[in-house]
């Protein structure tokens, strides 16, 4: 997910000016500073405030620090998985009778692990004997009983109760969304049903129930084909991302391997919920139509209630450095496409905002170094984007060129001509001007952030996550407008290194028979 | 800045873009970008709530009284909708344009696209294409020109202290474009890469084939470009295109942002109101021909995919029949309205079957429009999802929805009313698309009260006669050879054979 760059959210300091000056009952508030209202409960749950009373309408960014980093080898996808289930609903939501439910999701959740353990061993028995398995006896016995508890526990629910609710009250853009380092709950509701939402919201932080559990698997396995199996782009970047990390946990995709979706248990998901679901480990960003005071009233009543959860576990493994050029080739049905990676450090680290300037340099509009020169000069290539913190913010991270060559030009042609902008970074200054149109650039798009109450909580709570405060868009746009062009010469010298990169390759597979595409003259 | 990071989320994300979006499937689902107009005291909450219980909470129904725009005809006939809102230094111009794909020639198709994208990018009479390209950039200016099948767009989104500048070039480049021959190779060539790249995966090619399927391959909601169509599309081709279809009195303005209305009114006649007027058609799309248009069909096109992408339904009818609110409503319930639809609990909550399934209505006021049900699941399970496809619409038409189901549409579809309203452009440029398609400007009220006066039985008699399960059309993208026993049961089935261009 976070498609929010460093770069692109420190404008929301430069809004808040803007706004300050622009807005008549806003005199006086000099910075974002003053129009963000904190709060802080006693169980660690922090609540970010902006009143925007232009229509009756609220928007609503409930975010988690946990994601696909915080998955054990085996249990990848769990954070996805869990991110799923909660839209499955608590005691009370999306349940005709819990008391005798919950008997019967016991049963389910014993008998559906045995079985996905037997299977898995008979499977692997049969390929190591080279034959197609055979599902013993007691596997149809379990099947027969699986089925049997699966048709039981049906009749308990209330099919997407949760959901159902926030839409009959006219909530829109429902969502949720699960990345490396943080899981996403979003909302947009008219502005008098937040109490609907905090009573809903915090009694899935309290009780959420896992029904529906191996259901939602098959969802997910149907979604890990769609994004992932069946997408030449999905398919590209998951081996780029696990060739580049070969230690960290970036390195495995976080809608997890198709082995361990089929292998994740509810006992695994629960105890996954417990750990890193708390109010302690969540950042709710609300902006709208709101009276601050009967907001952090409301949170009090609800999820004030919650008790602190355990610390999360702190993360162990890092990825060592790079020693040598990493190439990697996926073939498939498609016509080819390129990605580069470069190791760079994380959010915060001084250099990181020099990789800013150069992601703004090299792909930001029409007169960027890569567009100018592949796209419409040489004619290379079809499109060029990069990408300054790939695939996560928290960790060190992958500085991401991509591109698409244009035929007949070869996706090697493309490596190369980027390779020699690269160098140009290195051996030359950027200019005044480009300096220049990089800040304005900045700027002006950070005041059109502040037109959408969702783009705004969605900022405040992704920094306050990722940064440890969202104070961190205060000073991040002063920390780029400081960069130098020498400082961009010594990160490119530095970074930008044949040893310290990874490259990925999309390669058209051999044709078959009628499925040639429409081929090039 | 754009990310390439792999994003894994709840629910596939619909697009929000497109001018479409009242008729597009999901009904109102505009998202909030909000401006200033009108200050709304805030709504306290703390004596309504009776309960903390969610399932039995009740609020009063939200009233707000967007702002309203004003509109001024030029001398020559543009029309321009003007709302300030001075919350941020910051003014944007939309454009509606009368032109459009449907004009393009039969063997030229792609000539109008080529034509919008290349007024952006190939410079004006006074400017060339590398001056307006760094002008706007170092401005932070966003300008962009494209061409669609019923109209066209252009919009300019600049900073207050450039909007003199912003306008100038804006102007420039509607009314005289250079069409610069680089630029014209550049977009010919970015066509055929787009064309070589266009049966890479699976959700494209159903898409266009299933179009074709309907209308058949040749009509202007359907045809596709080719490498000979873009071969032959010369740069006076697009010189004419543009000199006769783009004209002042084709065009609707919206204008929101941080202005006075008189100083915005004194600019745009300087910048518009010595251009000629010309002669506009209407919009004409011909009907699908023929009888073949109301007969099921079954087909697939083979690629190598764990998946199957599947398309399923027919033509249907245009937004201003009287049946519209009826069928949008059965729809909304049997597959649109996602979490709460139908299908989307039969296919995806019970069965575990598919990550996006649902159904889709997408209706114009020109053209025949779509209805459709539509999965990706994987082979093994492809038949069994045609066949909840077709017992849900079989149940659609052969019982009446429940009260329940009825008053949850109906609610959610008021209850979220007031997102259609929440800025000054998207007031503005509802307001430019009613007026573009020759509907009166409070439609959407007019649809919110139809949709509230709806009862069980008119959903049912919409259903009946809007979901023809004889008319249905099959199309499945994925594993052939095991496609044609699997679609057997739905009838004779035949394949799609993706030929290469000559």
């Amino acid at each position: 997910m976070i498609s929010i760059t460093g770069a692109r959210t420190i404008g929301v300091l430069i809004l808040a000016a803007v706004l300050a000056a622009a807005v008549p009952g806003q005199a006086g508030s000099p910075s974002l500073a003053d129009r963000v209202i904190e709060h802080k409960l006693a169980n660690g749950m922090t609540v970010l405030m902006v009143e925007r009373h232009q229509a009756p309408i609220v928007s609503v960014n409930m975010t988690f620090g946990v994601g696909g980093v915080n998955e054990q080898v085996g249990q990848t996808g769990l954070a996805h998985l869990y991110e799923h289930m909660a839209f499955k609903g608590t005691r009370t939501v999306g349940t005709r009778d819990y008391e005798r439910e919950q008997a019967v999701l016991d049963d389910l959740a014993m008998v559906g692990t045995e079985l996905d353990r037997r299977e898995r061993e008979e499977t692997a028995r049969a390929q190591a004997d080279g034959k197609p398995p055979v599902p013993s006896q007691t596997v149809q016995q379990l099947q027969r009983r699986f089925k049997e508890l699966q048709e039981k526990a049906g009749e308990y629910v209330v099919g997407n109760e949760m959901a159902l609710l926030y839409q009959r009250h006219g909530g829109v853009g429902l969502n949720a969304s699960t990345g490396k380092d943080i899981t996403r709950y979003v909302i947009s509701l008219p502005a008098n049903r937040l109490p609907l939402w905090a009573a809903l919201e915090s009694d899935r932080m309290a009780h959420p129930v896992l029904r529906e559990f191996y259901k939602e698997r098959g969802v997910v396995m149907e979604e890990r084909r769609l994004r992932t199996d069946d997408s030449p782009n999905g398919l590209l970047y998951e081996t780029f991302t696990s060739t580049a990390f070969q230690a960290h946990q970036y390195g495995v995709p976080t809608i997890g391997w198709g082995s361990d979706i089929l292998a994740l248990t509810p006992a695994a998901t629960e105890a996954f919920f417990k750990t890193y679901y708390g109010p302690n480990n969540a950042t709710v960003a609300i902006v709208g139509d709101i009276n601050p005071k009967e907001v952090i009233a409301l949170i009090e009543q609800t999820f004030g209630k919650i008790p602190a959860a355990p610390p999360i576990p702190s993360l162990v493994t890092e990825e060592p450095p790079q020693r040598g050029e990493r190439r990697v080739e996926i073939e498939f049905d498609a016509e080819p496409a390129l990605a580069i990676g470069y190791h760079k450090p994380t959010i915060g680290h001084p250099d990181d905002f020099v990789f800013d300037v150069i992601d703004e340099v090299l792909t930001e509009g029409v007169t960027s170094r890569l567009y100018s020169t592949l796209v419409r000069d040489k004619r290379l290539a079809a499109s060029v984007l990069s990408d300054t913190n790939y695939p996560g913010v928290r960790a060190p991270n992958l500085f991401v060129i991509a591109a698409t060559p244009l035929a007949p030009h070869t996706t090697a042609e493309v490596e190369s001509a980027t390779y020699e902008e690269l160098d140009r970074l290195k051996t030359e200054p950027i200019s005044a001007k480009e300096f220049e149109r990089v800040l304005n650039g900045l700027d002006a798009d950070l005041v059109r952030s502040l037109r959408s109450n969702s783009g705004l909580a969605s900022q405040l709570a992704f920094y306050h996550t990722v940064a440890g405060t969202w104070r961190y868009v205060l000073n991040a746009r002063d920390r780029i407008a400081a960069v130098t062009p020498a400082d961009v010469q010594r990160v490119a010298a530095q970074y930008l290194t044949k040893p310290n990169r990874t490259v990925g390759v999309l390669v058209k597979k051999a044709q078959d028979k009628k499925m040639a595409a429409e081929v090039a003259r | 800045m754009r990310s390439v990071s792999p994003e894994v989320s709840l629910v596939k994300r619909e697009d929000g873009g497109g001018r479409r979006m009242r008729t597009d499937r999901g009904w109102v689902s505009v998202l909030a970008m909000v401006l200033a107009i009108v200050l709304q005291a805030t709504v306290g909450w703390a004596a309504d709530l009776t309960s903390n219980d969610p399932r039995t909470m009740r609020f009063p129904t939200v009233e707000f009284n967007p702002p309203d725009a004003e509109r001024v005809v030029l001398d020559n006939g543009m029309v321009v909708y003007l709302l300030e809102d001075h919350e941020l230094p910051l003014v944007t111009i939309n454009a509606t344009l009368r032109t459009g794909s449907w004009l393009d020639p039969a063997d030229k198709v792609g000539l109008a696209g080529m034509t919008g994208a290349v007024m952006r990018t190939g410079g004006s009479a006074g400017m060339s294409p590398d001056e307006v390209d760094e002008e706007l950039e170092q401005l932070a200016a966003s300008m962009s020109i494209g061409f669609a099948k019923e109209s066209g767009s252009a919009s300019l989104d600049v900073l207050k202290k450039d909007l003199k500048r912003g306008l100038q070039i804006f102007a420039d480049l509607l009314r005289r474009p250079a069409f610069e021959q680089s630029r014209v190779e550049l977009a010919k060539l970015q066509a055929l890469e787009g064309i070589r790249r266009r049966q890479d995966s699976p959700g494209s090619i159903v898409g266009r084939e299933f179009a074709k399927l309907l209308y058949g391959p040749t009509h202007p909601s359907a045809r596709e470009t080719s490498v000979r169509s873009i071969d032959g599309i010369t740069r006076e081709d697009l010189v004419a295109f543009h000199r006769q279809t783009v004209h002042p009195n084709g065009i609707i303005l919206g204008v929101t942002g941080d202005f006075e209305k008189a100083d915005m009114l004194a600019l745009l006649r300087d910048a518009f109101g010595d251009w000629a007027k010309g002669s506009v058609p209407p919009v004409t799309i011909p009907a699908v021909s023929g009888t073949d248009a109301n007969t099921g069909l079954v087909r697939f096109v083979n690629k190598d995919t764990s998946q199957t992408h599947l398309r399923v339904g027919h033509l249907t009818i245009k937004e201003t029949d009287p049946d519209y609110v009826a069928v949008a409503i059965a729809n909304d319930i049997l597959g649109g309205s996602s979490f709460r639809s139908r299908l989307f609990n039969d296919v995806r909550t019970q069965r575990g079957l598919a990550y996006s399934v649902g159904s889709g209505l997408r209706a114009s006021v020109y053209d025949e429009g779509v209805w459709l049900m539509r999965a990706e699941t994987k082979l093994s399970s492809t038949q069994e999802v045609v066949n909840r496809f077709v017992a849900n619409m079989e149940r659609m038409r052969n019982e009446p929805v429940t009260d329940t189901e009825l008053e949850e549409a109906k609610e959610a579809y008021v209850n979220s009313f007031v997102f259609s309203f929440t800025s000054a452009s998207s007031i503005v440029g509802r307001l430019m698309d009613l007026e573009y398609d020759g509907l009166p400007k409070d439609w959407l009220q007019q649809i919110r009260d139809r949709v509230v006066k709806l009862t069980k039985e008119d959903i049912q008699r919409a259903a009946k006669a809007h979901f023809n399960p004889e008319r249905l059309r099959i199309l499945a993208v994925g594993s052939g050879e095991a496609l044609s026993k699997v679609l057997g049961s739905f009838g004779e089935v035949k394949e799609i054979t993706l030929v290469p261009e000559s």
